[in-house]
């Protein structure tokens, strides 16, 4: 019943925030901000505790993994591209991770954060299923890594188009691996801007950099993130 | 066949790689995330023409249109980190916002500079 119950309500709220958010695209109505937002209040007042919404999750929570393997299916379609590729998608985007990794341990440790956030912040350049297995590999916080890779995205779509600018980076090629590296699925609703080339590199490599971040979440990341 | 049960018929399709990925990691250990081995199966038996694109492209399509959906669950756990609220939250945001250029300028200036579009 509860499954039932929180499942209902948790689409409702999530096709209102996406039909508020076509209206009026503005932070507030992203999905993943007013959906919760208004579920946190819902489930205070009806006097719900949060371990009986998360129980009555399983089913929407479940469905990540399908749909994490569904990322296959791009990756299929665009395989004469990604065999043109290969090199220049896996070379760039394994700098990029490690780029990402660094400058984010860097400028944390650098602003005094807590070593919870520190290492939540780590996958918070890939896109969120996989950014929660690295997470629970890492021993940071899902739910934590979650809010930072969608500001992640936010930002990294935002920013883009004037660093592009000021750097003179003008090719699709550029442009699409640099979004889908940096800002993930949100970069890559942006690469639309640039044409259909940027869209198949960006949807690469935020593909990319997952399934790489997750290699290095299992090899190397545990060492860093034992030195903190 | 309607739409919403032929997304249904491929959604549960899907479902056969993530227990193929869960019966794989209980006969061999395999560091990856079930999810990833899952990837690979669906990405190798679509490139070896062992299922066909057809069969799971419309059902595959809804999970990814729907992604944000299936994460707020895991969202709604921020309510545990009030720490977030705070400063601790501020300096997150900065972190992400200089360390977010940096992946974009450094990303675009290699491809820009060693990538050759054949377009």
């Amino acid at each position: 019943m509860m499954i039932v119950f929180v499942t209902v309500l948790t689409y409702v709220l999530y096709r209102l925030a996406k039909w508020l958010g076509n209206k009026y695209p503005i932070l507030l109505f992203h999905p993943l901000i007013f959906t919760p937002g208004l579920i946190i209040l819902v489930v205070y007042l009806s006097g719900m505790s949060f371990q009986e919404y998360q129980e009555g999750s399983v089913f929407l929570t479940h469905l990540l993994g399908p749909a994490t393997i569904s990322f296959a299916i791009p990756v299929y379609k665009h395989r004469a591209f990604l065999k043109k590729y290969f090199l220049l998608i896996v070379t760039s985007v394994l700098i990029g991770s490690v780029v990402a990794i660094l400058s984010t341990l860097g400028f944390a440790l650098l602003f005094g954060l807590e070593d919870m956030m520190v290492i939540s912040l780590l996958p918070r350049s890939i896109t969120t299923p996989l950014a929660i297995e690295v997470a629970n590999e890492i021993g940071g916080v899902p739910a934590l890594a979650i809010v930072f890779v969608i500001i992640t995205g936010i930002l990294g779509a935002l920013m883009a188009p004037s660093i592009f600018k000021w750097l003179n980076i003008k090719s699709q090629m550029a442009k699409g691996l640099a979004l889908g590296m940096s800002a993930h699925a949100v970069g890559t609703n942006r690469a639309f801007e640039y044409g259909e080339e940027a869209v198949t590199f960006s949807t690469l490599a935020m593909i990319f950099a997952g399934v790489i971040t997750i290699l290095l979440s299992l090899t190397v990341l545990p060492f860093i993130v034992a030195v903190i | 066949m309607k739409k919403a049960s032929r997304i249904i018929l491929q959604v549960a399709l899907i479902h056969v790689f993530l227990y193929a990925a869960i019966g794989i990691e209980l006969i061999i250990p395999v560091p990856l995330p079930t999810t990833i081995i899952g990837l690979f199966l669906l990405f190798f038996s679509l490139l070896f023409g062992w299922i066909k694109l057809e069969w799971v492209e419309e059902g595959g399509r809804w999970l990814l249109a729907e992604l944000l959906l299936f994460f707020i669950p895991s969202a709604v756990g921020i309510i545990d980190y009030e720490e977030v609220f705070g400063l601790q939250g501020l300096g997150a945001i900065v972190v992400i916002l200089l360390s977010t250029a940096v992946v974009l300028a450094t990303m675009g200036l290699i491809v820009e500079r060693f990538g050759v579009s054949e377009s």
